[in-house]
Formats: structure tokens, C-alpha cells, sequence
């Protein structure tokens, strides 16, 4: 008796369905929807669908982390509040001179070196701070990342007095700009962060004892897990990832925003979990599934503004469509769904973990 | 019907997912008596208590209140029509006062307003009835345990109940609260209330009660008066006798001066284990004996640095340990099949082969993963070993029975490669079968120079396996006996406390 689940009943199978439905219809909507060209300029492949991966590469970014965070069963609010911490941090590296000369240049007055790892390391930290509240002091960790969440901005206004740096120095303006490979920058990090993670989880133990911990706490601490340390190290990843996720960002805009850098990128990155079949409950994840889920994100913003809708209500068609997949997801409908092709022969293997 | 009974069960039945939680159980209960409704953990008496006030509902079966059939739907409900219950946590509010605490969510109204005059006045009348004369109007977290409870008790009777059901009251009472305590329930029995008396102290169900019903395994055992039955005839009912007596295994030789692997100097963690010693040799297998709740889990956990012992010392092989987590145990060379399997045993979604490699890649540390190979050479060898039946190592441990998953668990630390074995009932809720085939193992990793401790309710495998039993009563070691030549009144002699330490 080898696994003969209904493919039907996999989540990530309904996610693949939704995203290649929304690219149908956009694809309707304009004929030219799936073209790609290269551009010799720029030495770079450009078209919709290199747009959108281009576009999710942040959400990306972070929800790898994400996935192993919810994987434990926990959920990290602060991540979109790191982003802006990152970029802040950067460009403050960027523009110590900043009362000095106001005109933005091609210049940096710190080393690049530490324009790069000061900030990724320092959302590490807060990344291992989130970590050690949930692990050692078992605190929820929605509380606990709610500190961050609130306290990120606040610390990214500090580090850059308020202000809104802008710089034009090229290597900082390459992570987000550049291209390598004749694809953009970003896709290159993400994927980079991806196999990364990827090779992680599968050449160590730690996927294994992530969800081991995720399944059940107690057993695994009676085996011989250290699950505070596993739960630690998911927060820390998380945090280091939103980092890069916010270098990322403010290379793009060319500047830090302390107030909209990273956005509701909390939400956004639970939803690409969630989307992917990882359940919030914790347990059993699936990386790929992930990556699909923040492509759906991002082709659904993408769809809705070819739509031509006004910006005011992107947020609430965005929010109907995704509504619609969850749905489609759902234990039920997955249920209807797989008895209709299985004649209803097939029934749910037994003693699922509570 | 005899015209005193209050209330009257019959063959009430409760499904619960795998399991049949009540079986065809009758219970009966007159006026003005104390009826102890007694049995182990999980025989099924607080799944018969919320059949009763309504947070089960039964399958089968019906209760007469009165002679009028009622159906209980909601904890609520039942108070209403004279059930009331008080439980073994105190469910009152600390931070109000003694008064309110009786009266809340139906204070005597005056004007639109509460009357706290009568509140406080029907409040000291109330408790003068228990003779517990003290200030109604100071909160309730002022006064000992014992008020406490006597107020809970007195909100409980207030609500003209019928009959009282009182959830292991006395477990947070000292000598002399309990005997406050069971003066107010013989004063409420002469006043003609029925009460149903839940414990786990036997000494106490033969202090205060009248009558006796047993549960085993969701069944009713019997109803006893308690003047006919003595305490020794109550625990084998309560354990009941196994019949697998059929399977003639041998216990492993003890060899002559074998080594000691592991002792224990008067460990303990109050309100659990009050004080446990012992050591174990290695190649023997020293059996824990006594009711559930008695402290052999806690002990087990324990040596196993699950929980930290407040006092005690530990030793393994001579040498002082203090276990801060499981995996110092495990580098100890210590492993521990736990009681609840579902809890702290299988990790339901994950496959058998990675359940099987858990602990030893626990032992190694994640930066060491074991190949592939290595994990299917594992779970292929255990799998064959320990006969579990499966088609292949893929399948989740979830969907496996009771017996393979713990065949599962065992196989997890025989991956170990253990000088010492914890094994906290590894033959309960499974298949006779299966119990037999774990008995041999264990029997055979004993006779291969393992140290193993066998913690098990069934004193006849208890009996057939070890080489010294060690018997515990309410958190204490209460005697220690050899295997041979043992015999079960022996041991149920020392487990209800009628003869005192021997060998």
C-alpha cells in the first residue's frame, strides 16, 4: 500500500491550478501576456512573467524563513518591520555624510562591505532576539514578534533621523537593479536563498527535526531534540532573510522608507506559506510549495493591474482572489473534490495527529 | 425500584474515536449515602462523571434522576436539575470574596440592585451549617485550601442540588482538612444528599463511604458494599487479572557480580515522588509496581531528565549525573519508551523510517545527518527485528496500531544502542500478540547485559519478567521483592499499604 493519495488532495496542486488559471486570463486580456524578449542594453530578458518573479523576489526571500517558522508552528510578524530596519541601516552606511552633502551621488562613505552585512547582521540579531522570547522564554510567538513588528520601524526612524536617503552609488543600486545572467538581480538572491535553504534542511537533519518539533514538542524533546535550539535557528534564518529581503529593497527604490519599506510583507509571506501547503499548525513543509505561492502573490497584483483598477481598491480584489484559492484549498473542497475522481473509494488513512 | 435510589444508570455507553470509553455501565445511587466510584486512570470514571453533567453525551443507556429519565446536555443544564459537581481544581474566583463567591450569577436582587446585606447574611448562615464560622465579606484566597473547597461545596449544595459529586477532593488536603472535609460530607449524608466520592486514596474510600463501584477499562466491575469487601479484593478488581498467561517466557539469569548501572538516592519532587531509591544492576530487569498515579511515571522521568528531581541524587555507572534535557540522558547511554505514547512517544506524521532514526540523529546532532542509506538500513533492520507490520518504511507512524507504533518507539532507542532501558508501560492498549513479542525483547536486551526498568500495571507480567519488583505507593517506595518465587497478593498487599516493608 504505497502512498496512493489523490493528487487532488495535495494543496499545492490547487495552487498550480490557480496560478496557471490567473495567467490564462491575463493572458486573454493581453495577447502579448507571455513574451519574452531580450534587450541587448541592458543585457536582460524582460517580459510579464520575468516581471513577476523579478516583482516576488522579497516575499521570496522571507518566506523561506517563513515556512520553517510556521513550520514549528509559530508565525513571525516582524519581518516586514527588518525590512525597513535593513534598508535604513544601509543607506544610513551609505550616507554617514548625510548632513554634510545633500545631493545623492555615486559614492559610499563607509566600506561597501559593512553597507552589505551590517545590516543583514543585525537583522540576524533581531532575528535570534525574536527567537530566544519564543524558544527560552515560551512566549506566543505572535506576541513576541509583535515587538519587533512595532519597535523595527521605530528603530529604523532613529538610524536615519527621520530622513529619507536617497544614493546613486552602482553597487548598491546592482542588488536591486542590476542583472546577472541576463536575468535581474533579485530572482538570481532569490533563488540563491531558496537552494540555500533547500540544501539546509535536506543535507542536514534539520528539516526532519523541524517538523518533528513542529508534530509534537514533547515526543521530540523525549528523543532527544533540542527543539529550543531548532526553533531558535528558525527565527534567526527568518531574521537574516528579511534583511537581504530589505537590501533588496531599498536598492530598487534607490533610497530607505522607513515607513513603507516591507509593508504588510508579514502577511504576505504567511499567506506564500500557507498558499504552498504548509499548515499554520506546524509540521510537515514544503519549500516549493512556497515559492509558488509567492509567485501566486505576486502574479495576482500583477493581474489586477492590468485589470486597470484604481490603486485604492488593489487591496480588496487582491484579497478576493486569494480568498478564492484558500478556498479552493480547503479541507473540504479538497475532500469533494478527490471522492468525485476517487468515487469516494478511497478514505483518509486513519489517527492523524491531533 | 427500590424508592431511596436518587439516581440510576443503565448500561450507558460512550464512543469515543478507536475506543469504547464506557461500556454497558451501571451505577446506582441512594439517598443519604457516599458512593466511591473507583478504578485507574482511564477506566473510565470522569468519562462517566460528564456523561452525567452533560459534558459527554452518551451513545446507549439512560439516567433516572428521581425516577424521571433525564439527558443532561450541558454542565449547566445539569446543575439546574440538581446535579452539582466539585472539582478537584478549585473553581472560584480567589480575588472575590467568600460571599460572592457563592452567590455569583445569581446574587438576591433588591431594587434593581444587588442586596449585598442578604448576600453576606444567607452566606455566613450557609457556611454555619458546615460549622465554619469566618468573614464572608474578606476574599476567598484569604483562607486555606480546605475553607476553599469547603466553600466551593457549600456553592455547589446551595443550588438545591439533589446529589453531589465530589472529583478527588481531598488531593490538595492535609490530614486535618480532610477530616474537616468529611465531617461536612456526613453531615450533607445525614441531610439526605446522595454523594458520589471519586479518589484514589483506598484508605479514605473506607473511611467515608457506604458503597463501592469499580470501573476497569470502561466496564463496570462491581458494586460492593463496603463492609464485604476488604482492601486487598478491591485493588485486584480495580487492576483486574491478566490472561495471557498462556505465553511462558523466561526471566533473564541474573548474572553474579554484574556491575551496578544505575541508582537512585531518595529522589523526589513534591506532590509526586516523595522519596524513591533503588539500584539496578546490569542485565536485570527490576519491575515498578503499584497503582497509576503512585509515581513511577514521575520517577522514570526523572531518571531520564525529563523533569529535575527538587531532591536526590542520580547515578549512573557510579558517578553522579544531573540530567538538564532527555538528549544527556541519551549521551548517557539512557533511553526511555514513555507512558503516553501519543504524547511524548510517536510523531504521528512523519514516516516510520524517520521516527526510527529520530533519537539516534538526535545523539548526533543535526550538522551529522545519517545518508539515506543509513536510515533505510535502520528502519529495514528494526522493521524486520521487531516485526512490524508494515509494506515499507514510508508509511506515516500515525497510521500504524497501537502495538507497531510502540514497536516503533522501541525501535527508535534500540537504534540508540542503550546500556539502560526505561520502559514505562510499553504493553498497555495493545494487542495480546504484540504484548507478548515486546516482553520477549525485552527479555532478550536484558539477557544481552542491558539494564532494563519495566514499569507496568499488570502485575503478572511484572511477575513473569523481572528479577526484583519494586513497589511504590502514593509517591513513596513502599517495599521491594524478588521476582522469584513473588506472587500477586504479595504485591497487592504492599500496594494497599496492609503489610509493612519487607525484604
Amino acid at each position: 500500500m504505497k502512498r496512493r493519495e489523490s493528487i487532488f488532495k495535495s494543496k499545492l496542486i490547487w495552487a498550480i491550478i490557480a496560478e496557471i488559471l490567473i495567467l490564462l486570463v491575463c493572458l486573454l486580456m493581453r495577447p502579448d501576456f507571455f513574451k519574452i524578449e531580450y534587450q541587448p542594453q541592458t543585457h536582460m530578458w524582460y517580459g510579464s512573467l520575468i516581471d513577476i518573479i523579478n516583482r516576488s523576489a522579497e516575499i521570496t526571500i522571507i518566506a523561506m524563513g517563513m515556512t520553517l517558522v510556521i513550520a514549528t508552528g509559530g508565525t513571525d510578524l516582524s519581518v516586514g518591520a527588518l525590512v525597513a530596519v535593513a534598508g535604513a541601516l544601509a543607506l544610513k552606511l551609505l550616507r554617514w555624510d548625510v548632513t554634510v552633502y545633500n545631493t545623492p551621488g555615486d559614492y559610499t562613505v563607509q566600506p561597501f562591505i559593512l553597507v552589505l552585512f551590517v545590516p543583514m547582521l543585525v537583522c540576524l540579531a533581531m532575528g535570534m532576539f525574536n527567537g530566544v522570547l519564543i524558544a527560552k522564554f515560551k512566549m506566543q510567538p505572535i506576541i513576541a514578534t509583535l515587538v519587533l513588528m512595532v519597535a523595527g520601524r521605530g528603530i529604523a526612524q532613529i538610524a536615519t533621523n527621520g530622513k529619507q536617503f536617497t544614493t546613486l552609488y552602482a553597487p548598491f543600486r546592482f542588488i536591486g537593479q542590476g542583472s546577472l545572467l541576463a536575468l535581474p538581480m533579485p530572482i538570481i538572491i532569490s533563488a540563491v536563498a531558496v537552494l540555500g535553504v533547500s540544501l539546509f534542511t535536506r543535507l542536514t537533519s534539520y528539516g526532519m527535526f523541524i517538523e518533528s518539533v513542529g508534530i509534537n514538542r514533547n515526543a521530540s524533546r523525549v528523543s532527544g531534540i533540542k527543539s529550543d535550539t531548532i526553533i531558535l535557528i528558525a527565527y534567526a534564518l527568518t531574521g537574516f532573510l528579511s534583511g537581504v529581503a530589505g537590501l533588496i529593497y531599498a536598492s530598487r527604490i534607490s533610497s530607505c522608507d522607513s515607513n513603507n519599506a516591507g509593508l504588510n510583507y508579514e502577511l504576505d509571506a504567511i499567506l506564500a506559506v500557507v498558499i504552498g501547503g504548509t499548515n499554520m499548525s506546524g509540521g510537515k513543509f514544503s519549500l516549493a510549495g512556497t515559492v509558488v505561492g509567492s509567485i501566486i502573490i505576486r502574479t495576482i497584483t500583477t493581474f489586477v493591474y492590468y485589470f486597470g483598477i484604481v490603486s485604492e481598491s488593489i487591496m480588496a480584489f487582491k484579497a478576493l482572489i486569494i480568498a478564492v484559492v484558500i478556498v479552493l484549498q480547503s479541507e473540504p473542497v479538497r475532500k469533494w473534490m478527490s471522492s468525485r475522481k476517487n468515487t469516494g473509494a478511497d478514505r483518509i488513512g486513519g489517527g492523524v495527529h491531533a | 425500584m427500590e424508592p431511596d435510589v436518587i439516581l440510576s444508570m443503565r448500561g450507558i455507553e460512550i464512543q469515543f474515536p478507536g475506543v469504547k470509553a464506557l461500556d454497558k455501565v451501571d451505577f446506582t445511587l441512594r439517598r443519604g449515602e457516599v458512593h466511591a466510584l473507583l478504578g485507574e486512570n482511564g477506566a473510565g470514571k470522569s468519562t462517566l462523571i460528564k456523561c452525567l453533567t452533560g459534558v459527554h453525551h452518551m451513545d446507549a443507556g439512560e439516567i433516572l434522576l428521581d425516577g424521571a429519565e433525564i439527558r443532561p446536555t450541558t454542565p449547566q443544564h445539569a446543575m439546574e436539575m440538581g446535579i452539582s459537581t466539585v472539582f478537584q481544581e478549585i473553581n472560584l474566583c480567589p480575588n472575590l470574596t467568600v460571599a460572592e463567591n457563592i452567590f455569583v450569577g445569581r446574587q438576591p436582587m433588591r431594587y434593581g440592585q444587588i442586596n449585598w446585606k442578604e448576600i453576606n447574611r444567607r452566606a455566613s448562615e450557609l457556611l454555619e451549617r458546615f460549622s465554619i464560622q469566618i468573614d464572608v465579606t474578606r476574599p476567598l484566597s484569604y483562607y486555606s485550601t480546605a475553607i476553599q473547597q469547603m466553600v466551593s461545596i457549600a456553592r455547589a449544595v446551595d443550588v438545591r442540588a439533589k446529589l453531589l459529586i465530589l472529583d478527588e477532593p481531598t488531593s490538595s488536603l492535609d490530614d486535618n482538612e480532610v477530616k474537616r472535609l468529611f465531617k461536612v460530607m456526613r453531615d450533607l449524608r445525614a441531610q439526605g444528599l446522595g454523594i458520589i466520592f471519586i479518589t484514589h486514596f483506598l484508605d479514605q474510600v473506607f473511611k467515608i463511604s457506604d458503597r463501592i463501584t469499580v470501573l476497569r477499562n470502561g466496564r463496570m466491575i462491581g458494586e460492593f458494599d463496603v463492609r464485604q469487601i476488604s482492601k486487598l479484593d478491591l485493588v485486584s478488581r480495580m487492576i483486574g487479572k491478566d490472561m495471557n498467561e498462556i505465553f511462558n517466557l523466561k526471566r533473564a539469569e541474573q548474572k553474579r557480580g554484574a556491575s551496578v548501572a544505575m541508582s537512585a538516592e531518595h529522589i523526589g519532587i513534591p506532590g509526586k515522588v516523595e522519596d524513591n531509591s533503588f539500584e539496578i544492576k546490569e542485565g536485570e530487569l527490576l519491575g515498578f509496581a503499584g497503582l497509576l498515579g503512585s509515581g513511577r511515571t514521575e520517577t522514570a522521568e526523572i531518571l531520564f531528565g525529563v523533569t529535575k528531581p527538587a531532591h536526590g541524587t542520580v547515578k549512573v555507572k557510579g558517578e553522579t549525573v544531573r540530567f538538564n534535557a532527555p538528549l544527556d540522558a541519551i549521551n548517557r547511554k539512557l533511553a526511555f519508551c514513555p507512558e503516553d505514547r501519543k504524547k511524548d512517544g510517536v510523531i504521528a506524521d512523519l514516516t516510520i523510517r524517520e521516527n526510527i532514526a529520530l533519537a539516534v540523529q538526535a545523539k548526533r546532532g543535526y550538522l551529522k545527518p545519517l545518508s539515506r542509506k543509513e536510515m533505510d538500513s535502520l528502519a529495514d533492520k528494526y522493521i524486520k527485528l521487531l516485526s512490524i507490520a508494515t509494506p515499507d518504511a514510508d508509511k506515516r507512524v500515525g497510521e500504524l496500531s497501537g502495538g507497531n507504533q510502540q514497536k516503533v518507539i522501541l525501535a527508535r532507542w534500540m537504534a540508540t544502542e542503550p546500556d539502560i532501558l526505561i520502559l514505562d508501560e510499553p504493553t498497555r492498549g495493545i494487542d495480546v500478540g504484540a504484548k507478548a513479542e515486546i516482553q520477549r525483547l525485552m527479555l532478550e536486551m536484558c539477557g544481552g547485559g542491558m539494564a532494563v526498568i519495566f514499569i507496568s500495571s499488570e502485575l503478572d507480567e511484572i511477575i513473569r519478567c523481572s528479577n526484583r519488583i519494586l513497589i511504590m505507593r502514593d509517591g513513596v517506595k513502599a517495599g521491594e521483592l524478588p521476582g522469584e518465587n513473588c506472587t500477586q497478593p504479595d504485591i497487592m498487599r504492599i500496594i494497599a499499604g496492609e503489610a509493612v516493608e519487607s525484604a
